[in-house]
């Protein structure tokens, strides 16, 4: 017991001493939220249309004029198709939508009109809004136009309600889940270089000739750099909820007992990379790619897991982020859903103590070489 | 009664066998000094003693106890200090000392050791800003903590000056009772000469086993002897030297004027072999401080220091550790700059033409500073280049350095895995690429063995006569006799400045009868090792 006091006390000591360990569990989140506040938006933006009318009929105007009033779409009205096509090229916008010259004549006859919508494949996700835009403004001006009695009639009339985030806000799921990805970083970074600097600098040698048993190598470890995540951990949740005012619908208790057991696992990938590396600057790259990585790409911040391929499905089952993201977007989000907390909470528990195992697999008490 | 009793103990590294069916008793209560080249086991057989590696054959019994399966019980018992000393650099004196107390299960009673190892003003220091003899001293204490039956330390004074030196000896000696065992692996000779036993260890294998003195009276003599053992070193002409070229870009001063700060006396400058040509660039010092001075905050880490040395000259730097000698070092090179003062290098300041002053200079640093993950062939290519030896002949010069330092065998071998002794001469190698006329060596000898320091002070010394002006830092008392002139230094002052020979005369008149030791010379001049304490001495009064 004597023995892993002390050397908690050493580690932390130099933690204090060490400014990387403050900057990567304060700075980093800091700097993660400003970005995925101010730098991620995946809220639908405004798309620049280029509209040409070839129809004189005045009725007609009205559509163009529909398409300057939506919300959705700024327009630009061009009277030649010359130009329309290169501010296309350009990007200048984004698609087009051009009226014939037959196509008030066509309505007047009870014929369904042909409107031309030009979209920018390049832009696969552009390009859907473009379309389902256009017809939408398309079809809601001719229910309102003289030739409403073409519709068809509305037999449905859906009633939108928007649960669990009614402004639509990206923000409300993408802060919590950038917490996700900066504990991933701040857990596996702060521990993968802790065992190898040891083993670098000569001392884990001496700590290996004196009476230090396995157990306190590996605990010595854990509970220091587990203490400084929680404090990060906090410094998170207030950025996010103090600071930026994203709604909190859950319980703290739980959320701050589901992160412990999180960087619990994350403490262990860290520490496993490092006993097995025993190389400061090759268990750093591989941190990066084994923690930040994955944790963008496949745990389902990004990218929905249902629509993964099933290899990467089945990969995302022992990436510790996954079970977070889920758990932390409906904490924050939903609120407390039982069923949710228990069931990545169990898995983040089975993956954290399959990892201690490891570690304490991986902590050589001999040298190797 | 043997603390340690080995027997057939063979330990192998793919391939490469470190210990080689050794058998081996060590006494107990007896200092028993360990001595071998680079890559004769010494660090592997103390390791194995204490179980930090595991044998491929043969069985090893310390203090009764089986190393490789007793582990826990065995390690409470002794005290070891690795190579690199164990000490955590980003905790101070105390933190230290109290984190091995505590993992030693020891009470925090360190009177006594900060008063051995004056170390009580330091405390709050945080151990990687204390000086190497500093450093080794707390090392040390943190291993003798808990009082350990046996004590094993891994070549403890490697870099270390000769007066931390001799505290380190006292303080062992010192420290521990009759009953102690003390294993010390050394590359000092000297320092083995003065233990109970020495065991010679060459490739694995104990090739001498027994006391000093019956091997040789003095310590040179037993140097000579165990170089003997070793297989012997030939005095062979240097191919290095007689590699190199020398670049006549500038001329000299056709004859070679005693400068300013040269010592009185006999003038001991190898006569120059290529007589200078009378030209333009006439300059009679080829490196020169003047007035160089480094102050950080209100301390001077070198104060007022000047000196010119002559073409073929090798002017040694000596002083404790922590005197100022790395800070004149990188500023004599342009890698510090001086707070007041300047250096120039064939003449060209190196503050106003910082390039074209180094382009004349080989360095050699005190670590090793080359590419560990590349080849020996690649470093040599690489350090070409950056000379800026064209590409058509870079790949002759490389060929024919490999030649010259006999690295055919090595050359696609990753550096970083060569014996130490290797390193250092490609570090040389490097330095020499592009026949540069000035050297500066930064402990270019710390931790090499004693056949491998002979042979590079040969192609030191073969290389002066060919003109090249050599610079040299050194803890080897032994090494500064090869240099034509020295400058001691002690807090951040040049205190004496002269001839070895000079210089001991100065500390027999301060020293008249220094403690009869048999190391005397026959002239009854102190050695080298006594004149560097006497004269420090003296400057601190």
């Amino acid at each position: 017991m004597k023995i892993l006091m002390a050397l908690i006390k050493k580690e932390f000591l130099q933690i204090i001493r060490d400014p990387s360990s403050i900057i990567i569990a304060f700075v980093l989140p800091l700097l993660s939220i400003l970005i995925y506040m101010y730098g991620v938006n995946l809220d639908s933006v405004k798309v620049t249309l280029g509209i040409k009318n070839d129809d004189p009929n005045s009725e007609i105007s009205t559509l163009v004029k529909s398409f300057g009033h939506s919300k959705y779409v700024n327009s630009i009205v061009f009277n030649n198709e010359k130009e329309l096509t290169e501010a296309i090229t350009r990007s200048k916008i984004k698609g087009a939508v051009i009226i014939p010259n037959d196509f008030s004549t066509k309505l007047s006859r009870g014929q369904s009109g042909d409107l031309l919508i030009i979209t920018d494949g390049s832009e696969v996700n552009t390009a859907n809004y473009v379309q389902s835009y256009s017809t939408s403004i398309a079809n809601g001006w001719l229910n309102t136009s003289k030739f409403r009695r073409l519709a068809n009639p509305v037999v449905v009339n859906p009633e939108l309600r928007i649960w669990y985030n009614q402004d639509l806000n990206s923000h409300y799921f993408i802060l919590p889940g950038s917490i996700s990805v900066t504990m991933t970083l701040i857990g596996i970074l702060l521990t993968a270089l802790v065992v190898a600097r040891e083993w670098e600098r000569g001392t884990m040698e001496a700590l290996l000739s004196t009476q230090v048993r396995k157990i306190d190598i590996v605990l010595g470890k854990y509970i220091p750099y587990f203490t400084l995540g929680m404090i990060s951990m906090m410094f998170n949740v207030f950025l996010c909820v103090g600071v930026f005012k994203v709604p909190f619908r859950g319980n703290f208790l739980v959320l701050f007992s589901v992160s412990a057991l999180f960087l619990f696992t994350l403490l262990g990938v860290g520490l496993t990379i490092s006993s097995k590396l025993k190389n400061q600057f090759l268990a750093s790259q591989v941190s990066l790619g084994i923690g930040f990585l994955p944790a963008l790409l496949l745990s389902g911040l990004m990218f929905p897991i249902n629509s993964m391929p099933k290899f990467f499905q089945i990969l995302t089952m022992i990436l510790p982020p996954r079970y977070f993201i889920t758990f932390i977007e409906s904490e924050f989000m939903a609120g407390g859903v039982n069923s949710i907390r228990l069931i990545n909470a169990f898995f983040l528990t089975i993956l954290g103590l399959f990892l201690f195992a490891l570690v304490y697999k991986s902590t050589d008490m001999r040298l190797k070489n | 009664m043997n603390t340690v009793t080995i027997t057939n103990l063979t330990k192998t590294f793919n391939n490469l066998t470190a210990i080689n069916n050794l058998s081996l008793d060590i006494e107990k209560g007896k200092i028993t000094g360990l001595i071998g080249a680079d890559g004769a086991g010494k660090t592997t057989l103390i390791r194995l003693i204490i179980g930090l590696l595991l044998p491929d054959s043969g069985n090893v019994e310390v203090l009764g106890l089986n190393p490789f399966t007793q582990k826990p019980e065995l390690v409470s018992k002794i005290g070891y200090m690795p190579q690199k000393f164990g000490l955590y650099e980003d905790l101070t004196v105390i933190e230290n000392l109290k984190l091995y107390a505590d993992l030693k299960n020891q009470p925090y009673d360190f009177d006594k050791m900060l008063e051995f190892t004056s170390l009580e003003p330091f405390q709050d220091r945080l151990a990687g800003a204390l000086s190497g003899g500093m450093k080794q001293k707390l090392g040390l204490a943190c291993t003798l903590l808990g009082t350990p039956e046996f004590l094993l330390l891994d070549e403890p004074s490697v870099g270390v000056d000769p007066i931390s030196r001799r505290d380190l000896m006292k303080m062992v000696r010192e420290m521990i009772s009759p009953e102690t065992t003390v294993l010390w692996s050394t590359a000092y000779l000297d320092e083995a000469h003065s233990f109970d036993t020495a065991v010679v260890l060459d490739k694995g294998k104990v090739i001498y086993n027994g006391k000093p003195h019956d091997l040789a009276s003095t310590p040179q003599e037993f140097e000579e002897k165990v170089i003997e053992l070793m297989g012997g070193y030939k005095n062979e002409p240097s191919k290095i030297a007689e590699n190199y070229t020398y670049n006549k870009t500038f001329n000299f001063d056709p004859s070679p004027q005693p400068s300013p700060t040269r010592g009185e006396g006999e003038n001991s400058s190898i006569s120059l072999p290529n007589s200078p040509q009378k030209g333009k660039d006439v300059i009679t010092c080829t490196v020169e401080a003047d007035k160089l001075e480094k102050k950080y905050g209100n301390f001077y880490a070198v104060k007022n220091n000047s000196f010119c040395i002559n073409r073929g000259e090798i002017f040694g730097l000596l002083g404790p550790n922590g005197a100022g000698k790395s800070t004149s070092f990188k500023m004599m090179c342009g890698l510090t700059k001086p707070t007041s003062g300047t250096a120039r290098i064939m003449g060209i300041d190196i503050l106003k033409n910082p390039a074209k002053a180094r382009s004349n200079l080989g360095y050699m640093a005190q670590k090793f500073s080359l590419y560990g993950q590349l080849t020996v062939r690649q470093n040599l290519q690489f350090f070409a280049a950056a000379y800026g030896i064209g590409l058509l002949d870079r790949k002759k010069r490389v060929d024919e350095i490999i030649e010259v330092f006999d690295f055919q065998d090595v050359q696609n071998q990753k550096s970083e895995d060569l014996p130490l002794g290797f390193k250092q001469r490609l570090s040389l190698a490097c330095a020499l690429i592009h026949n540069p006329p000035i050297l500066f060596l930064d402990e270019p000898t710390s931790g090499v063995d004693v056949i491998a320091r002979r042979e590079f002070w040969n192609h030191i010394t073969s290389l002066a006569k060919k003109g090249v002006t050599i610079l040299v830092t050194t803890h080897f008392m032994d090494e500064a006799e090869f240099c034509d002139r020295i400058s001691l230094f002690y807090k951040g002052e040049a205190i004496a400045v002269g001839t070895p020979d000079e210089l001991k005369r100065q500390a027999a008149l301060l020293n008249p009868s220094p403690k009869s030791s048999p190391a005397r010379e026959e002239e009854g001049l102190p050695t080298m090792e006594d004149t560097f304490i006497t004269l420090i001495k003296e400057s601190e009064e």
